[in-house]
């Protein structure tokens, strides 16, 4: 019988008791806004990102491609003259990371846009329409899709030459594909719809249908997915930009920095340790984002 | 019974037919756009190998040699033909058959592939399964989300930096660059001198092993996030299922439960995912054997855009969507033969 009393529930037992009181009210707070950490990290890092980005110019204590002999190589420290430490050109890693916010912001949104762009249409097209525009449509995706996203946005940008515009057009034409297959499963699901044959008995033509209602009602789950996306557009363009065939040196990206500092890992770590960290902090942002996104908007994506 | 059997075997051999006639064009389709964004290169390769001293004679004695002054259809159509014959041209560099190159180099790529898989599933699939079967316990199903989350967030030439950082500079216990002597361990494999001199053999594979264990890392633990989430997502769904609830009622163990029924459930739906993990793999080849200096056909790729070098571009990367689209093919096949649902669609 001790047992069973000992198993009676700790908060109507103690109720009363003011100092168990005040730890299960703690308790039950924590569990209730725990599940917002993720996505107020990930909302901060990308405010973070989009500010110093809009700000660089104010906020780099440096020219970003200022060159000075007499701070070649020299480490990162609070009390020194470059808080990050300097590259082999000297100039400061600070103000290059933060000139690179831009680069990797603009390719990151700009090349989920074209990639958007390019294939939402397509594939609602392919699903909504049927028939041959969707065979073709959907062989084409099929074969642009057996490439994986960097090596396609590798052999757009080998062929088009590096630069940060090549970079946007191939990273977003790789990810095209992906854009495609989603809005046409969507379309195809949406389709079936009542609400959908009963625009088409008011006389709604495909066009109309498409943009009032399809599309309307697959944004929220393309939107997830578009975040998301966002990531992968900044990894592939560290990817590209640190196999040399991204944004132009001396224009500063992670990625650039990155590979720059390779050749000095044993005696410089840090030029390879904060660009890396810079880049995997956006990706995290986005990545939290969209999945943060999901639950919000889309809760059946969650695999649950 | 038989007969039914029989008319299964002719679903799926159908489906497998069907599934032939997707992949051909799918195959011919990648190989075109691989020769035409090849062929709308700036560049000159004749100007790039000769230098911008090059005379005119020389320069177009260069293109001759090379074929370059056919029309592009010719070229075209020769570099399929050849390309089925697995005839990729010479390397414009040293003019060596790009052919032997990529046969050299396929070793390395396959086996940091398969050591990688080996640790992507090695950290990927307990992580997964252990967060949705402990999803109530707050510290171990954060925990794994966190480093799934890490795994996709790092980008592998970051997290490769960081490991020869730390264990070969600072610590020096893994080689800086360098593939290890694959070659040897291959060639004793094939002429039998393994059962000749089998401590020479230990030593080679030891080498190879010891050269692999950091890329293998790397690569493995940003693909452990896409297993992990996978397993968690099927997981929960195979949990959710009648016959979890019946072992439960039967009043099984937990344990029992989870690794006799859930666990082999778990196994089927993941084999759907390995066709996209060769992808996500093999593109991460690219990346961490440009990071690692290691010998590879993603390493020759990289080398090979520098060098302006196309016929050896060309056939690297024919070679890797041949390997991601049969490595497709292969997995839709199995799965159908595994269930048969998918050859009756």
């Amino acid at each position: 019988m001790a047992l069973t009393s000992k198993q009676v529930p700790q908060t109507l037992e103690t109720a009363g008791a003011e100092p168990d009181t005040v730890h299960w009210q703690l308790q039950r707070r924590v569990r209730r806004w725990r599940k917002y950490v993720p996505i107020a990290l990930g909302v901060t890092l990308i405010v973070l990102m989009c500010v110093v980005a809009i700000m660089a110019p104010v906020l780099a204590p440096f020219n970003p491609s200022a060159q000075s002999s007499e701070y070649v190589l020299k480490g990162p420290g609070p009390g020194g003259h470059h808080l990050l430490g300097t590259d082999e050109y000297g100039r400061d890693l600070l103000s290059r990371i933060i000139w690179g916010t831009r680069v990797s912001l603009q390719v990151g949104l700009v090349s989920v846009l074209v990639g958007f762009g390019l294939g939402v249409p397509s594939g609602l097209m392919a699903g909504f329409l049927g028939g041959t525009t969707e065979t073709a449509i959907m062989r084409l995706t099929d074969m642009l899709m057996a490439f994986p996203t960097l090596l396609l946005a590798l052999l757009i940008v080998t062929a088009l030459g590096g630069s940060l515009v090549n970079e946007i057009l191939a990273i977003g034409v790789a990810l095209t594909p992906h854009f495609v297959r989603l809005a046409h499963s969507l379309a195809l699901t949406t389709k079936t719809h009542d609400y959908i044959m009963a625009a088409r008995a008011l006389g709604g033509s495909s066009l109309r249908i498409m943009l009032r209602h399809i599309f309307p009602n697959t944004i929220s789950t393309l939107l997830v997915v578009a975040t998301l996306y966002i990531a992968t557009a900044i990894r592939t363009e560290a990817g590209l930009s640190f196999l040399g065939l991204g944004v132009l040196p001396p224009t500063p990206s992670w990625g650039n920095i990155l590979s720059e500092g390779r050749q000095y890992i044993k005696d410089c770590p840090w030029l390879t340790t904060f660009s890396g960290l810079a880049i995997m902090l956006a990706v995290l942002a986005f990545n939290l984002m969209g999945d943060a996104l999901r639950d919000v908007l889309d809760p059946r994506l969650r695999g649950e | 019974m038989q007969q039914w059997r029989a008319v299964g075997d002719e679903r799926l051999l159908q489906y497998v037919v069907r599934r032939l006639f997707v992949t051909i064009p799918m195959l011919l389709g990648t190989m075109s756009l691989v020769f035409f964004a090849m062929h709308v290169l700036p560049g000159d390769p004749c100007m790039a190998m000769l230098g911008d001293q090059a005379t005119g004679q020389a320069l177009n004695d260069c293109t001759h040699q090379l074929g370059l002054d056919r029309p592009l259809l010719v070229q075209y159509g020769d570099y399929l033909w050849q390309s089925l014959h697995f005839n990729f041209g010479y390397s414009l560099l040293n003019r060596y058959p790009v052919t032997t190159y990529i046969l050299q180099m396929l070793p390395y790529t396959l086996v940091l592939v398969l050591a990688s898989t080996v640790v992507a599933i090695g950290i990927g699939l307990p992580t997964g399964m252990l967060s949705a079967v402990q999803r109530r316990n707050p510290l171990i199903d954060y925990t794994a989300r966190v480093i799934a989350l890490l795994g996709l967030s790092m980008p592998v030439f970051w997290f490769g930096i960081l490991l020869l950082i730390v264990f070969s500079l600072h610590w020096d216990l893994f080689p800086l660059i360098g593939g290890g002597d694959l070659s040897t361990v291959v060639e004793m494999i094939g002429s039998g001198e393994v059962f000749v001199y089998p401590g020479d053999f230990l030593a080679a594979v030891f080498d190879v092993l010891h050269h692999l264990a950091l890329p293998a890392l790397a690569l493995g633990f940003t693909l452990a996030a896409t297993v992990s989430r996978v397993a968690r997502s099927t997981m929960l769904e195979v949990l959710n299922q009648d016959y979890i609830r019946t072992a439960r009622a039967k009043g099984l163990r937990e344990r029992a439960i989870v690794y006799k029924h859930a666990l082999r459930n778990v196994m089927i739906p993941l084999l759907t995912i390995i066709g996209l993990f060769v992808a996500l793999a093999m593109t991460g080849t690219v990346l961490t054997e440009t990071v690692f200096t290691r010998p590879g056909l993603g390493k020759m790729l990289v080398d090979a855009i520098e060098a302006r070098d196309y016929p050896l571009a060309q056939g690297a990367i024919t070679v890797f969507t041949m390997i991601i689209v049969t490595v497709n093919l292969i997995v839709d096949v199995l799965y159908a033969a595994f269930d048969p649902r998918v050859a009756y669609k």
